[in-house]
Parts: structure tokens; C-alpha cells; sequence
């Protein structure tokens, strides 16, 4: 564990049971009757829909009987306008519960009073941050932040930090424990926030939380779960853990992070499309999931002993990727948890919760190519005994999620058969079909962006000032360009990787890019999209010769889709820049022109970091293993973290050779695991100091040369080298 | 090497005078420990240069001693191996009592002296064994009793899941309601309306 250990530390602690085979009560877990209803309105609407949709174009396609094609095309329409339904209805029942008169009764910020800093929690929680290689500037200053946040709340006693790294990159690995000891120093937060590094990462994200689990799991009542990249305000999480002990029903309490800190062009335009419609779809989905939502996986609370009992992972038959180790954990934790009895709600928060998105578009691609057979897996999920129907319905949105993009691009690729097949695109007596078709298409397309955009105009939920609200109307305006020249290029590559899934391609576990430090190689994208463009030109060309040797008008009814395959390339890069029009006023979020306290701390702090002088970058990449073998103090921490291990002598000699070839040929000389080898035993890493310190100027590499008369001139302090020294929120 | 230097003192340490004139080595290699050393002191966070200046002439003129009983290795080794021994006694002087290990002593040992932020509070007296003030030793001491929280192991056994077909769906059988039977026909009537409605209309 992280602190150096010499006695146990005294922490007054309140453990609760609850009974775990049924909630202590079903406070949270909305009436049968209440979901019934809603649930009932709901699919009503969709299902409607699907079938008006799908009849409609039943007529469009049967005027002249229906060829293989045309049957493939129907086939593949049906699911994709039912996600379009399910889309649209959710977004309007959320539009309407946001503007109803009365307030919602599952409003969970109903039971409690909203705020309440005095009252005692009796309840302690956990905030666990697992982290796999990130940046750790980033981590440890968002650690700060929530840490700081909860400090102003004078609630900060009832809740410990834990950083729980899976990192396997030898730098990362010592300059989170330098991060962690600075931060605790900074803050006097030993014993309240700790560092745990797992030495081998079983099961990845989910087998960090479980480990967590098993070990402290007893000792607190509730657990938070944030990512890398979020953070939480103070009094918020207070909030939550009052909900949570007003309303023992409820097992897992998502909450809706909002997007913040984006400074790419896409990243900012995700950011505030997710800040304009995000509210109302989490609305509507909090509409009709009712005690049956989905946990994301982060910036949620969670009841622990039920999660423990109940929610382990079993492995699923057969091999990745469809089977084995569970990727995307968070849904059937949720499934698991509503199995047991226990309510998993969504809170449809305006405030409070936020997370960073990916900054470029292959950023974006590299986390849905993960996230996409994460959701594929469910596949073998969907007809297990006793999950509750919504529970099932929910993995089939989630793989349908990633499916629909193969079914988009067959229901293209059929309508380019048919309209070279049928020398009339549409047949006289249809056109009525397919106008009310297009009608209602553009309807479900158009409309709940409308409807958010009046909604805005009128209320003013997000910005105040007038200027500002006609700004976010242009701003939507303008989206709709980007996120129609994005979806078919999404459409490629999530059909690419849905087919690598079911060929057996599994991902690799890598960690996620979440800033753009240096701008965009250019290489990057045309190599990425190449292939996306060619498809675009050779898809066009098709669709040239048949508006030409039909006189119809495919090509125009194809362009959108082709115009963005062919300009794949460009987008990427446009997208990738920091020019993000902010400076016009354009996709501006509340967060950005109000920042809240927790975020203003958190980029202050990062801006601290940010402008300090840079080292020489073969210095800044091996940073961690010039503080592990240089730095006294860092030396130290490590050793005192170490798990002394017995018989370790048969290896002496070999970490006698590799220390002495870290020393005189630096650390290109070995590789990522030999170098790990050496870290994690004491008595190397005590020595190696020495030696190190020791070692004449002849017998030193020349990265240590460099490195012995830069480190000290790293200012302030090398020590804090990673982490801003300003302490204050 | 004939180089005398010398270097008067005050504060807490007594008055302090170095005659450093060792008899083994060369200017170059004791040039190179002098350089080493102050680097390596300076990684210590000790920004009191007198300090620093005294520390590194006691260690060279400890490590010229050892130089001459051992010439074979090179001054900057015994520099440092004098600045850990040295370390080490002061260290051990300190935790005496706290039943910590030799190399626990040297990893968290000195990381005590940076938790109680020693460097800033008490450079004056680092690795100084003759002069141990109360107040460093106890907040040297008091940082390495902090302890993180004691495991309480949990199981978190993953239970069987049957993948069969879909089976028992776990509840929502109370809901009765005086209109329940009315509702789902009134929207079976909706559903059939809208229907009927798009058909006519399609087909006429």
C-alpha cells in the first residue's frame, strides 16, 4: 500500500451491512407501476415509428416485387430506423420532462436537501482513480482538485482517495509515486489519499476495481469510480452519498459527466454538442430506464457490499475477442446489480461531474475500436438467466450501437445495387411513400436538435446572456456539417472494426491519448484515412455512372456520404487543430465561459505545470527512472513501497549485469521489462543509487552525464517536477 | 594534491575548520568527487549552501582516507560510499528504536527527512550526528509511523452466469391499477390507428 508502513494508522472508519440478498429498503427503486407506464409510452412510440418507417419503405421497395437486394435492404433498415426511434423518443420525452411543470418524482435530488455541507455523512466512501499509464500530471492534478473541492465542503473526512495503477510503463510507474507523495506532502493528506500498484494487471480496468475490492472493500460503504480524466465537485459527492443513504435500493448511481477541457476543433465541437443535447438524452434515458440504467464505469457511486457479492466478472466462454476476459465491464456490473435487487439510476445532473473526450478523431476511432468489441462481447450476455429485460435491452443497444455502422454501410451499399438495377429510382405510385419516408427520417433526424435549440433560446438553461444563447443556435447550426461529414467516416471504421471482432482480431490494452500535446502528424491521417477516401472517389464514380446511364439522381442522393469519405483526410486534420473558433465565440460551453471552481482549479494548476521550462526530451521521456535512481527521496519511496520478496538472491547476478548495463549504456540498452526486473527488487534499486552517484565520469553513459548536472536544474524542485507547487483550489 | 581549503562556520555546528590536502588521487579525479558530491547533496533539497559546503569537505576529507587505504577505487566512489555511511550513522541515530530494517532505514529513513520537510526546516543539522534537535527527530520519526489503511480482505468471487436461453425475468409482477387493463388496449387501439392510417393513406 502506499504509505510507508511502520504502524497501522488509526482512522476512525463506520462500516455498515446491509443486508445483501435485498436492499435494506427499496427507497430509489422506482415503482413497478411508474416504470410500467413510462416504459410503455416509450417503446409505444418507438416501436410506431419503426413500423410506420419500415412499412413505408416496404411500399418504396415492393412496386415491382422484391429482388434479393431490396429484401437485404429492408432487412437492414428495420434495426437502423429503430435506433433512430429510440434516439429521437428519448430525446423528446427528455426535452419534455425537462420543461414539465411539476418536478419529476424520481428525482432523486427530491429525497435529499440539496447541498446540505453541515449535516454529519455517516457513511465512509472510497474516490478510486485506476489509472494505466496516463499522464500523470493530469491524474494527480485532478486527484487535487476533488481533493481540494471536498475540503471547502468540510465533509473531506468521510472520504480516502485511492489511485490504483495498473501502469507497466517504468516512468509512469515512479513518477505517479513521486506525484503521490508530493501531492499527500503538499496537502498533509497521508492517510486519506493512497497509491496502490498492482504488479500484474489481471483483467485489466475491472481487475484493478476488483482488486480494490477485495482488499479494502470492507472498510467503506460506498466507492466512487473516476476516470483518469474526471473529476467531481466536492459538494456533489456529498450529494451522492446522501442520495445513497437516503435511498438504500439503489446499487449503482450513474451521474452525467460533462465534457470539459477540449481545445481541438473536434474535441470542442463533442464537447458542446454534449453540453446542448446531452442533458435531454440523459433525461429521457432516465425517462424509461428508470431503476434499470446503465453504469458508464466512472464518475458513478456504488454500493460496495453489493457490488462485491454480487458483481464479480465471471470470464466468458470461449476465447477473446467475443469471449474471455470481459472488456466493458460497467454494463453487465450494472446487469449484475439489478439481478441482485438493487435499483441502478441515472441522475440527470446539470453540474458536479465531468470528463475529458478523446482530441482527435483517431483518438476517438482508437477508444470505440476497444469500446466496440467491449460491446460485441454482450452479444453472449443477452439471454442470460435472471438479468432483468431492460438489463438485456441494454446490451442490445450497446451492441447496436457499433452494428448499426456495418448495417448503414450494407443499406448503402444495397441502395447502390438497386438504383443500378432499377432504371427508375422511384416508381410513380411510390412517391407519396417515399416523401412521408423523408419527411419522417428528416423528422427524427432534425427534430430534437430543433427542439433543444428552441428550448435554449427560450429558457436559457445553459447561458443566460441572450448573445450567448443565439451563439450555442449557430453553433448547432454548424455541427450539423461536422457530425454529417463525421458519421460516414464513423461508419467505416466502426463496420471495420465490428467485422475485426467477429474475425477474432482482438485490441491490444493501450492507454488513451487524452491531450493533443504537439500538433497533429500529418502522416497520421492520411495513412488512417487513406483507404477511406479511395472507397469515397471509387463509391462516387459508381454512382456517376449510374445517374448517368439511368438519368436518376443517385449521385445527388449519395453525395453527403461520398463527399465525406473523400474528404476524410482533411477533416481529420481540420478537426485535430487547436483552431477551434473559440476565440469567435462559437461551440462554447457553460464550463468554458463559467468554469467551476473544480475545473478552474484543475486548469490552473495544469497551466502551473504547463509553463514550466521543458527538458532536453530525452530527459523528459526517462524522467520517472532519473528520479528513481537519482533522487534520494524518490529512491526511497520506491524501496518503501516495494513488497520485499524472499529468494531473490538466484537472481542477484542477473540484476548485478543489468544495473551495470543501465549504467554504462543508459537505458536505450534495455528493454521495458528488464528495466521493470530491476525495479522491482529493493536491493537493486538501493544500490543502483549508489552506484550510480558513484560511478566515475568515464564509466557513465552519456544520457547520465547529462542527466546527473541536468536533474538538479530542474526547477523549482524536481521532486515536484510534475506536479504544480500553488496548493490552493 | 596540495590544495588547502579551509572554511569557518557558525550556527548550530561548532566552528569548523577543514584542512583538506589529500595524499592520494589526482586534482582531476578529486575536481570530479567535489563536482559529484555537491550534486549529490544538492539532490538532497539542501539549499543551505554553508551547510553544503561544509558537508562536502567532511566527506572528501573522510573519503581521502579511505583513498589511501584503497586507491584502487576512484575518489568519487569513496566520496559517495563516505556520504552514505555517513548518512547512514545519522539515519540509525534517529530511527533508534523503531525496529526498522538496515535498508528500511536508508529507503524510508531518509524520506522522513523530506516528509517533515527537513531540508527547508533543519538543514543546519542534516547528517549531523552530534546535534540532533528534538523537534526534527520527532517529525522524522512521526512521518515514517504513517501507515495507510489496514487491509480488510473481502471475497469477490464471480458467480456462474447461465447464458441459456433467456430465462426468468427477476420482477415487476405487482402493478395492478384499476385502468391497467384499459391502458394496453387503449395503446394496442392507437398502434392499430396510426397503422391502418399510414396504409390507407400509402395505398390509395
Amino acid at each position: 500500500m502506499s504509505a510507508p508502513a511502520a504502524g497501522p494508522a488509526a482512522l476512525p472508519r463506520v462500516t455498515s451491512r446491509v443486508s445483501l440478498h435485498h436492499p435494506a429498503s427499496h427507497a430509489g427503486i422506482p415503482s413497478p407501476k411508474q416504470a410500467r407506464i413510462r416504459r410503455a409510452t416509450f417503446f409505444t412510440f418507438v416501436l410506431l415509428g419503426t413500423i410506420v418507417g419500415s412499412w413505408l419503405m416496404f411500399i418504396v421497395l415492393s412496386r415491382y416485387g422484391m429482388h434479393w437486394h431490396e429484401t437485404g435492404l429492408l432487412i437492414v433498415f428495420v434495426p437502423l430506423f429503430y435506433q433512430l426511434n429510440t434516439g429521437f423518443w428519448t430525446a423528446l420525452l427528455g426535452i419534455w420532462m425537462m420543461n414539465r411543470p411539476k418536478p419529476d418524482p424520481l428525482d432523486l435530488m427530491r429525497t435529499i436537501p440539496r447541498d446540505d455541507m453541515d449535516s454529519p455523512i455517516g457513511a465512509t466512501t472510497a474516490i478510486i482513480v485506476p489509472v494505466y499509464n496516463e499522464d500523470v500530471t493530469r491524474v494527480f492534478e485532478g486527484v487535487r482538485a476533488v481533493y481540494n473541492s471536498l475540503l471547502a465542503t468540510g465533509r473531506v473526512e468521510s472520504f480516502d482517495f485511492f489511485i490504483l495503477s495498473d501502469s507497466d510503463d517504468p516512468n509512469k510507474w515512479i513518477e505517479e509515486e513521486a506525484a503521490w507523495l508530493e501531492l499527500c506532502r503538499q496537502h498533509n493528506a497521508f492517510g486519506r489519499i493512497f497509491y496502490r500498484k498492482r504488479r500484474a494487471p489481471i483483467n485489466r480496468k475491472s481487475g484493478n476495481v476488483s482488486d480494490f475490492c477485495r482488499r479494502w472493500g470492507k472498510r467503506y460503504r460506498y466507492m466512487i469510480v473516476l476516470d483518469a480524466d474526471s473529476i467531481m465537485a466536492g459538494k456533489f459527492l456529498v450529494n451522492l452519498v446522501r442520495i445513497m443513504e437516503k435511498n438504500p435500493g439503489i446499487g449503482i448511481l450513474q451521474t452525467f459527466p460533462k465534457q470539459i477541457g477540449a481545445t481541438t476543433l473536434l474535441g470542442r465541437v463533442m464537447q458542446f454538442a454534449q453540453s446542448l443535447y446531452g442533458p435531454a438524452f440523459v433525461a429521457g434515458l432516465n425517462y424509461w430506464q428508470c431503476g434499470e440504467a446503465n453504469f458508464w464505469g466512472h464518475n458513478a457511486i456504488v454500493r460496495l457490499a453489493p457490488f462485491i457479492e454480487y458483481c464479480a466478472l465471471p470470464a466468458l466462454p470461449g476465447k477473446e475477442p467475443l469471449g474471455g476476459h470481459i472488456l466493458s465491464h460497467d454494463f453487465v456490473e450494472a446487469a449484475l446489480m439489478r439481478k441482485a435487487g438493487y435499483a441502478v439510476r441515472l441522475l440527470p445532473n446539470d453540474e458536479g461531474s465531468y470528463e475529458e473526450g478523446p482530441p482527435t478523431l483517431i483518438d476517438t476511432l482508437k477508444r470505440d475500436r476497444r469500446w466496440c468489441q467491449g460491446n460485441l462481447q454482450h452479444f453472449s450476455l443477452i439471454f442470460a438467466k435472471g438479468l432483468h429485460p431492460i438489463s438485456r435491452l441494454n446490451f442490445i443497444h450497446g451492441i447496436l450501437s457499433y452494428v448499426s455502422s456495418p448495417l448503414w454501410f450494407l443499406f448503402l451499399a444495397f441502395s447502390t445495387v438497386t438504383a443500378a438495377m432499377n432504371p427508375e429510382l422511384v416508381a410513380p405510385h411510390a412517391h407519396l411513400s417515399v416523401e412521408l419516408l423523408l419527411i419522417m427520417t428528416l423528422t427524427l433526424i432534425f427534430l430534437p436538435k430543433a427542439l433543444i435549440v428552441l428550448d435554449e433560446l427560450s429558457t436559457g438553461r445553459l447561458f443566460k446572456p441572450v448573445r450567448l444563447r443565439f451563439l450555442a443556435a449557430l453553433g448547432s447550426f454548424l455541427d450539423t456539417f461536422i457530425f454529417a461529414l463525421l458519421a460516414p467516416i464513423m461508419m467505416i471504421f466502426h463496420s471495420r472494426f465490428v467485422i475485426y471482432t467477429i474475425l477474432g482480431k482482438g485490441v491490444k490494452w493501450i492507454a488513451q491519448r487524452r491531450k493533443l500535446s504537439v500538433g497533429i502528424d500529418w502522416r497520421e491521417p492520411i495513412l488512417t484515412f487513406g483507404g477511406v477516401t479511395v472507397i469515397g472517389i471509387v463509391w462516387a464514380v459508381i454512382a456517376f455512372f449510374i445517374s448517368s446511364h439511368f438519368n436518376n439522381h443517385f449521385l445527388i442522393w449519395i453525395s453527403p456520404v461520398v463527399l465525406a469519405l473523400i474528404l476524410a483526410i482533411p477533416f481529420a486534420i481540420i478537426t485535430s487543430s487547436n483552431r477551434s473558433l473559440f476565440r469567435f465565440g462559437l461551440f462554447l460551453t457553460p464550463e468554458e465561459v463559467n468554469p467551476p471552481p473544480v475545473v478552474q482549479s484543475l486548469e490552473d494548476h495544469l497551466n502551473e505545470v504547463k509553463d514550466r521550462p521543458k527538458l532536453q526530451p530525452e530527459i523528459e521521456q526517462n524522467f520517472g527512472l532519473i528520479q528513481l535512481c537519482l533522487d534520494p527521496y524518490v529512491n526511497g519511496l520506491h524501496v518503501s513501497l516495494l513488497r520485499r520478496r524472499k529468494n531473490q538472491q538466484h537472481s542477484r547476478e542477473y540484476f548485478t549485469y543489468l544495473s551495470h548495463k543501465l549504467i554504462t549504456l543508459g537505458p536505450v540498452s534495455l528493454h521495458a521489462q528488464e528495466l521493470k526486473a530491476i525495479m522491482y527488487d529493493a536491493d537493486s534499486v538501493t544500490n543502483l543509487h549508489y552506484e550510480l552517484w558513484s560511478a566515475s565520469e568515464e564509466h557513465l553513459s552519456g544520457f547520465w552525464k547529462m542527466a546527473i548536472r541536468q536533474y538538479n536544474l530542474v526547477a523549482p524542485n524536481p521532486f515536484t517536477h510534475l506536479i504544480a507547487q500553488r496548493q490552493d483550489a | 594534491m596540495e590544495a588547502v581549503e579551509s572554511l569557518t562556520a557558525t550556527g548550530p555546528m561548532e566552528a569548523l575548520t577543514i584542512h583538506f590536502a589529500p595524499r592520494t588521487g589526482n586534482e582531476e579525479e578529486w575536481n570530479e568527487a567535489y563536482a559529484r558530491l555537491a550534486d549529490y547533496f544538492r539532490s538532497f533539497r539542501l539549499h543551505n549552501r554553508i551547510r553544503r559546503t561544509q558537508l562536502i569537505l567532511e566527506t572528501l576529507r573522510r573519503a581521502a582516507d579511505a583513498h589511501e587505504k584503497d586507491p584502487l577505487r576512484s575518489p568519487t566512489a569513496h566520496a559517495i560510499a563516505q556520504a552514505r555511511a555517513m548518512l547512514k550513522e545519522w539515519l540509525s541515530e534517529i530511527y533508534q528504536g523503531m525496529e526498522l530494517t538496515e535498508s528500511q532505514i536508508e529507503g524510508t529513513g531518509r524520506l522522513g527527512f523530506h516528509l517533515c520537510d527537513g531540508p527547508g526546516r533543519w538543514p543546519h543539522f542534516f547528517i549531523d550526528r552530534n546535534n540532533l534537535p528534538e523537534d526534527m527527530t520527532g517529525a522524522m520519526r512521526s512521518a515514517v509511523r504513517t501507515s495507510g489503511p489496514r487491509l480488510q480482505i473481502s471475497k469477490m468471487t464471480p458467480r456462474p452466469i447461465d447464458l441459456g436461453i433467456m430465462g426468468d425475468s427477476d420482477d415487476d409482477d405487482s402493478d395492478g391499477g384499476k385502468l391497467a387493463l384499459l391502458r394496453y388496449p387503449i395503446l394496442l387501439a392507437i398502434i392499430v390507428g396510426v397503422l391502418w392510417y399510414v396504409y390507407n393513406l400509402t395505398n390509395t
